[in-house]
């Protein structure tokens, strides 16, 4: 006969926990999960931001760009100045159609048309034909206006001059701007991306786990014969759910330490692009997302013994990511500060600080406590009610 | 020992028990037969603990399983008739499992481990992912599971089902050595032959009560049935004309 120990419910936990463990980390869907998903959207960002960094950072007056023109050889003074500031010419369309087609689908950045009745001397208007709906071709409009309008003060300049008037006569009021906002402001727009996928994939980290553990088992007809063993279900289903909260960790680990490492390598690719939060901050998210992992797990746990198969589940746990994310995204371009009410709220309190960690403000110590409180206790409740729900007849009898 | 007292257990619509008795005696095989739908697996779980009944009772060993679940499931080992293997677990990772969650640890597990995989025959796979496994192999390691703790009292669904002629005579010879150590045993079976060879006592249940029970020559005598199979159709046949006649 083996040897009996007193053998503790905390003893039983880990039994339970240590085989979910071993179990799941010989399954192919589960490591995928923990760590190849949670690659996929560092990379996703770190890509657009060397894109973005390429196409829209840098100093622009610096790089040549090229106008199509139509008649620019009737306006020789604009056409050198213009030429002057780095604008090169390429021949136009041959028809106003085809012009605003080769404009409107993006082949051209923008068409310059010098009317006819131009003569180079006296006053004319030129037609920029742009679509405002393709950020390159708004910067090459708003760049060509700027060189156009800089034009008309050096002329108006000169025939003040010529007059006996002094420099400026003719505009009263100049505009030279100083840009303070760093280059990196478009890298600034991407790390803000960070929370809501960090979120999303805090809410799949451990889902297939804790759908296999319960659900699953039921399936496989598994979950019978473990209920036979002289366990307390809540003890069960403590164990299970601390194994998909290890699977959780494990992902939001890989999730967070391949955001620093894309991004860092990203922002390194120009230099204009500042570089991301360091790694002290990304440990500090990592502490912060704790509770989130606890209640995402638990709402996971609570969804999987209420479904009656596996592919009910996953249908409402494929789900489950998207509604704490969704906010973090609206988020990005419409920031919500923090209040004592706001970080009260289960999620929406990790998502703020997550924001501010990312922006490299320093958190309120007194809202990291009342986010983790709220969100932990809302955990606890949830968790609890799914125990109750698994202590039902219906969750592990099999037909 | 195993006693069931008049359980009776609903499902919505369905009256799983009616009223079912019976008492499974040490160093005794009892078989517990009837058609499907009868109430068999639904009386197992509840002697298991998976499921309370309406009304009335099961003890193990005494210990009423309502009241201490967890004490009489110490005293007890199931073979479920879905085996529900972890496809990821060796054969002997799953024995170690349920040893361990019943408190079986160290060395004296791993002697015990090693001692069921030997008398069950399970050398050659013991260390294999149980994906993959045959029939055969999957009862056996069911068996190992459900024998680790060294339960006094089992309770066999359909232990033979599924299996080839070799896997089921060595099944029929395990339960003839634990009768033989004293243990008390509750089996399920469809299979009349295995059943006459197996069972010193049987317990015909229909519509979720008993309709007969004796020692298999009390109720060959009590039908008028030399055959098994016979003397079962026989007292299935009579307890529908009394159903019948009650209504």
């Amino acid at each position: 006969m083996s040897e009996k120990t007193s053998n503790g419910w905390l003893r039983r936990v880990w039994i339970v926990l240590k085989k979910e463990l071993r179990d799941h980390s010989r399954d192919r869907r589960s490591l995928m999960l923990a760590l190849i998903y949670p690659m996929l959207g560092p990379l996703l960002v770190a890509g657009g931001l060397v894109l973005a960094g390429k196409t829209l950072q840098g100093d622009f007056r610096e790089h040549a760009v090229t106008v199509s023109a139509v008649g620019i050889e009737r306006a020789p003074q604009l056409k050198t100045y213009l030429e002057n500031n780095n604008v090169r010419f390429s021949a136009a369309p041959p028809t106003r159609q085809a012009q605003e087609d080769a404009v409107r689908e993006g082949r051209l950045a923008v068409v310059l048309i010098v009317p006819q009745s131009a003569d180079g001397q006296g006053a004319f208007t030129i037609e920029l034909l742009t679509n405002t709906g393709r950020v390159d071709n708004l910067r090459v409009t708003a760049r060509l206006s700027a060189i156009v309008r800089s034009f008309n003060d050096h002329i108006a300049d000169q025939k003040a001059l010529a007059a006996g008037l002094p420099a400026g006569y003719a505009t009263t009021v100049k505009i030279e701007r100083t840009n303070v906002a760093r280059d990196a402001n478009i890298a600034v727009f991407f790390y803000n991306m960070v929370p809501p996928l960090v979120i999303f994939m805090i809410f799949l980290g451990g889902v297939h786990l804790a759908i296999d553990t319960t659900v699953g088992e039921r399936e496989r007809g598994s979950l019978e014969p473990l209920l036979l063993a002289p366990v307390e279900r809540w003890v069960l289903l403590l164990a299970k759910a601390l194994a998909a909260l290890a699977f959780t960790a494990v992902t939001t680990v890989v999730n967070l330490a391949a955001f620093r490492v894309f991004m860092g390598l990203a922002a390194s690719s120009s230099e204009r692009l500042v570089a991301p939060p360091g790694w002290d901050v990304f440990a500090v998210i990592f502490a912060v997302t704790v509770p989130l992992m606890a209640i995402a797990v638990a709402l996971q746990m609570s969804v999987a013994v209420i479904t009656r198969s596996m592919k009910e589940a996953q249908i409402y746990l494929g789900l489950l990511p998207l509604v704490p994310a969704l906010p973090g995204m609206v988020m990005v371009f419409s920031p919500m500060n923090p209040t004592d009410v706001t970080v009260a709220v289960p999620v929406l309190g990790q998502m703020l600080l997550i924001n501010q960690l990312v922006g490299e403000q320093s958190l309120d110590p007194q809202h990291v406590l009342i986010a983790a409180l709220t969100t932990t206790l809302s955990a606890a409740l949830i968790f609890l009610l799914a125990a109750k729900w698994f202590r039902r007849e219906k969750m592990f009898v099999l037909g | 020992m195993i006693e069931i007292e008049n359980l009776t257990k609903r499902f919505d619509q369905v009256q799983a028990l009616s009223g079912l008795s019976l008492t499974a005696q040490d160093g005794r095989v009892t078989g517990l037969i009837g058609p499907n739908g009868a109430g068999k697996t639904t009386a197992f779980r509840i002697v298991y603990g998976l499921l309370t009944p309406d009304m009335g009772c099961a003890r193990v060993d005494g210990v009423n399983v309502a009241q201490d679940r967890m004490q009489a499931q110490r005293q007890l080992g199931v073979l479920p008739d879905v085996r529900g293997l972890y496809p990821r677990l060796s054969a002997r990772e799953h024995i170690r499992y349920f040893g361990q969650l019943h408190g079986a640890h160290g060395a004296a597990l791993e002697a015990d481990i090693d001692e069921l995989v030997t008398r069950l025959g399970m050398s050659d796979f013991a260390d294999r992912l149980a994906k993959g496994f045959s029939r055969g192999q999957e009862l056996k390691v069911a068996l190992g599971r459900a024998l680790v703790h060294r339960p006094h009292n089992l309770i066999l669904d359909e232990p033979t089902n599924g299996l080839d002629v070799m896997s089921s005579r060595a099944v029929r010879e395990l339960i003839a050595e634990m009768k033989a150590e004293g243990h008390c045993i509750l089996i399920s079976s469809h299979i009349m032959s295995e059943v006459s060879l197996l069972c010193d006592d049987l317990v015909i249940v229909a519509e979720g009560r008993t309709v007969a029970s004796g020692t298999p020559d009390e109720l060959r005598a009590e039908t008028g049935a030399d055959d098994l199979e016979e003397v079962f159709v026989r007292i299935l046949a009579r307890a529908s004309s009394k159903a019948k006649a009650a209504q």
